[in-house]
């Protein structure tokens, strides 16, 4: 679909509408500029013809050049594999546009992120409170993704308010932001009748360091690294989509080589992942003998990355233009027989959870997620291919996994048994695709380079193990990052886990989490 | 023997012991997962530690947190002092029976989830709550296992049946509906879970969760104390011991080790189970007690029945 189909099919739905500016750099990126009066209309209207959720909503601070905010929502049209970028300015003085939230669900915490970071207000959005800034530790007034934030300055510091269940029975347990495991900090309110949750909300925010205030100011391959440390789980995953977003701006194709080696790399990053979440939903239900036997899986498949990039969590592999740990003949060997091992314990892990009729009574029908609420949340990658909802960027935007024939798994029901056999097809599948890929590589991976000393914007996005890892790259005429807005899929799923949980009893909430097993630490940011 | 040297050597026996079974039992978990695990005698390093270590009791606790871990350790013991272990007669021989034993752990129960709610924290009110509603499931099927002993031996008190040496249906029954009741009893897998971090999953462990120091200490001594007493009562029960000829060595040694062997093989059992079983969902525990119940009624069907 190129920009006048685009514009077009949103006539069809708001006959009035017209653009400022419609502009394709990329092929996969359609940009249209809008008037603040149209932007709200347009994106219900992208929202439902795509269908898409709204994948990322940003502001960028653009008062020094132009004297104004922009805002960006960024809706995905998986079937014509093109992203859609609204845009529109908002004045410096009494910033503020129509809110989106009561409309598109998937919109509210990115209005929320934005009222507090940039002080642009969301006019209608009712639900207001900050997220990241904790309002015990940040004072009104301070917006630090600001250019002209100097830093915190005092004032009055307030509490947060919970939502409340009242009536006669019911009780608040509050659990963390400390946890008794080694995982990341949220604070948990629930409100229970006994032992069902009646109401479950999430504080997060706990681990917010200023990652997007970080990148600012930086040089694209300085930035590759930090890139790497945003989420230790997904380091690979996010260094893609930087590299992806500065390649696009500085016009690099990488070469094939590289992009089948990011495909291994990539596979071999979910299934850690994936079979790490296996072993902690065994775990979570005290079924401690495969929940060590799924440990050993992923200690090997972390030994194997070592072994091949001199990196168990995969950092400092990834280069902008191209891939710089190489694959060569004796590292396939032991890549194949690696994996050999691999999908012969992974066989027997699967079999074991299978075989058990105490496991699979705890798994099965526990925290539903039903199709109807997963789309109305927005939720997307792993958890959303759960509820039955066909979205993964490597079936939609394939690059070289069209050339491995790439099976798209999903599955029905969305309780917690579906994401667990979601992760056994997937884990298998990848598995396939290292094989076809590893096949495959051959030639050079020798890159270009160029140093990006241009003022333009990208978007970056890959399936990272969760879902989609988004991120919207800006460089100013120097080269150097303005903005760079990253989105994990966790912050989409955050809302999908509040929802499946209801209904469930307390002690069931931890395999309900853990099947989800969303980010922290790419969620706060 | 006199009764006083009886009655202080079977005190030392079973706190002496008593953190060595729960130290094999996780030692055997771990080989079985493929672990090299923590030493056999790390429970005895962290009740070391916890009595070497400072209390902090919350503002808002009353004298009932202060009192529980001495109520529970010591019902705890004055139930190890009414079972029968080197002779065929209790320390306390004729003051207590089973019944007697089901009640005194009750004792320590009710005070334990009182102590629980009493900090006020949502995670021991939890764990009270649980721990109540496991309980009223436990103590019929306890009840009914000591309805069968009292029908095959014609008394409930401990030291007279268990010099008597039959194997029947009756009691090998009767000792699986224990054994599953000592699941519940000893907080272990498939009801509850020792190892768990989850405070959100917790059941005996949420009510000790606001414990430190000696007090924790004492509550876990309790546990394991009360562990090893059950598993004393299903050897009994189950592997009735012969009585001890002290004719010979020989006779002596084999005694010996067939005495060991029979707290082994319980021990071992348990572990097993343990790892080879998810917890249960927390209202199917339920089910688990249920069936318990049941094995208590045919092993009282079989006592009348002579079998």
């Amino acid at each position: 679909m190129d920009c006048p189909e685009v514009i077009s099919s949103i006539k069809k739905s708001l006959p009035d509408f017209s653009a400022l500016a419609v502009s394709q750099h990329y092929p996969d990126e359609i940009f249209i500029k809008v008037s603040p009066e149209a932007f709200k209309d347009t994106s219900m209207v992208l929202h439902k013809i795509l269908p898409s959720p709204v994948m990322m909503l940003f502001a960028v601070d653009e008062r020094k050049l132009t004297g104004v905010f922009t805002l960006n929502a960024v809706f995905v049209n998986l079937k014509q594999r093109q992203w859609i970028i609204l845009n529109m300015d908002i004045p410096q003085e009494n910033p503020y546009f129509d809110s989106l939230a009561k409309s598109i669900h998937s919109a509210a915490i990115f209005e929320r992120e934005i009222q507090e970071m940039f002080g642009i207000q969301p006019k209608g959005n009712p639900d207001l409170r900050r997220m990241n800034l904790h309002d015990e530790v940040w004072p009104q007034g301070n917006f630090p993704l600001r250019n002209d934030f100097k830093g915190m300055v005092n004032g009055n510091l307030s509490e947060y308010k919970f939502n409340r269940v009242e009536g006669g029975g019911i009780f608040e347990v509050p659990v963390g932001p400390v946890h008794a495991g080694i995982i990341g900090p949220g604070h948990f309110r629930f409100s229970v009748a006994g032992e069902p949750i009646v109401n479950l909300e999430l504080r997060l925010g706990f681990a917010h360091r200023g990652v997007e205030k970080l990148f600012e100011g930086k040089t694209c391959f300085d930035a590759l690294r930090l890139s790497e440390c945003i989420c230790g789980d997904s380091a690979f995953a996010y260094s893609v989509a930087f590299a992806t977003a500065a390649e696009k701006i500085s016009g690099i194709s990488i070469p094939q080589k590289a992009a089948y080696l990011r495909g291994i790399y990539l596979e071999l990053e979910r299934m850690y992942n994936h079979v790490s979440d296996i072993g902690g939903i065994a775990l979570d239900v005290g079924f401690s003998f495969p929940a060590a036997y799924a440990s050993v899986i992923k200690e090997t498949i972390l030994q194997l990355n070592e072994k091949l990039t001199a990196s168990r969590y995969l950092k400092n592999v990834n280069v902008i233009g191209g891939v710089s740990g190489d694959i060569d003949d004796a590292k396939k060997l032991i890549l194949f027989d690696a994996l050999k091992k691999i999908k012969k314990d992974f066989n027997a892990l699967v079999k074991m959870l299978n075989s058990s009729v105490s496991f699979m009574d705890r798994v099965d029908t526990t925290g539903v997620l039903i199709k109807k609420t997963a789309q109305d949340l927005g939720v997307v990658g792993l958890v959303a291919r759960a509820s039955g909802i066909p979205t993964d960027l490597r079936k939609y935007f394939p690059g070289v996994y069209s050339q491995a024939k790439f099976k798209m798994m999903t599955q029905e029901a969305g309780d917690v048994l579906s994401r667990l056999e979601l992760r056994f097809s997937e884990f298998v599948e990848s598995c396939r695709l290292i094989e076809e890929f590893t096949i495959k590589l051959s030639g050079s991976r020798d890159m270009q380079v160029n140093s990006v000393l241009k003022q333009e914007s990208a978007l970056g996005y890959v399936e990272g193990a969760r879902g989609p890892v988004l991120c919207w790259l800006k460089t100013d005429a120097h080269g150097v990052i303005a903005r760079c807005k990253l989105v994990d899929p966790s912050s989409h799923n955050w809302q999908g886990l509040s929802y499946a949980v209801l209904g469930n009893i307390i002690p069931d909430f931890p395999v309900c989490n853990k099947s989800f097993n969303l980010s922290y630490s790419g969620n706060d940011l | 023997m006199n009764k006083i040297t009886l009655f202080f050597l079977q005190l030392i026996f079973f706190i002496v012991v008593a953190p060595f079974l729960s130290g094999l039992i996780t030692k055997i978990k771990n080989s079985l997962r493929m672990r090299k695990g923590q030493s056999i005698f790390q429970p005895y390093y962290n009740l070391i530690k916890l009595f070497s270590k400072i209390q902090v009791v919350s503002e808002t606790a009353s004298w009932i947190f202060r009192v529980t871990p001495f109520i529970l350790i010591s019902s705890t013991l004055t139930v190890a002092l009414l079972v029968p272990v080197f002779i065929f007669s209790n320390p306390l021989y004729r003051m207590g029976d089973f019944i007697a034993i089901i009640f005194i752990f009750a004792l320590g129960r009710f005070f334990l989830a009182l102590a629980a709610l009493d900090t006020g924290s949502s995670f021991g009110g939890m764990g009270s709550s649980r721990e109540m509603f496991i309980a009223s499931l436990v103590e019929p099927a306890l009840c009914l296992v000591v309805f069968s002993v009292f029908l095959q031996f014609g008394s409930t008190n401990l030291s007279v049946f268990s010099g008597m040496h039959a194997v029947s249906v009756s009691s090998l029954v009767g000792a699986s509906a224990l054994f599953l009741v000592v699941i519940a009893e000893t907080s272990r897998v498939p009801v509850d879970n020792q190892e768990t971090h989850l405070e959100l999953t917790m059941v005996h462990e949420a009510m000790a969760l606001e414990y430190s120091g000696a007090s924790l200490a004492l509550i876990e001594l309790a546990a394991q104390v009360k562990q090893m007493i059950w598993f004393f009562l299903i050897a009994q029960i189950i592997f009735p011991i012969t009585t001890l000829s002290l004719v010979n060595l020989k006779g002596l040694f084999s005694w010996g080790l067939w005495y060991l062997a029979r707290i082994l093989i319980i021990v071992i059992t348990m572990a097993i189970v343990e790892v080879s079983v998810a917890k249960m969902r927390l209202f199917r525990v339920a089910d688990f007690l249920g069936f318990a119940f049941v094995l208590g009624i045919i092993a009282s069907i079989c006592a009348i029945l002579g079998a």
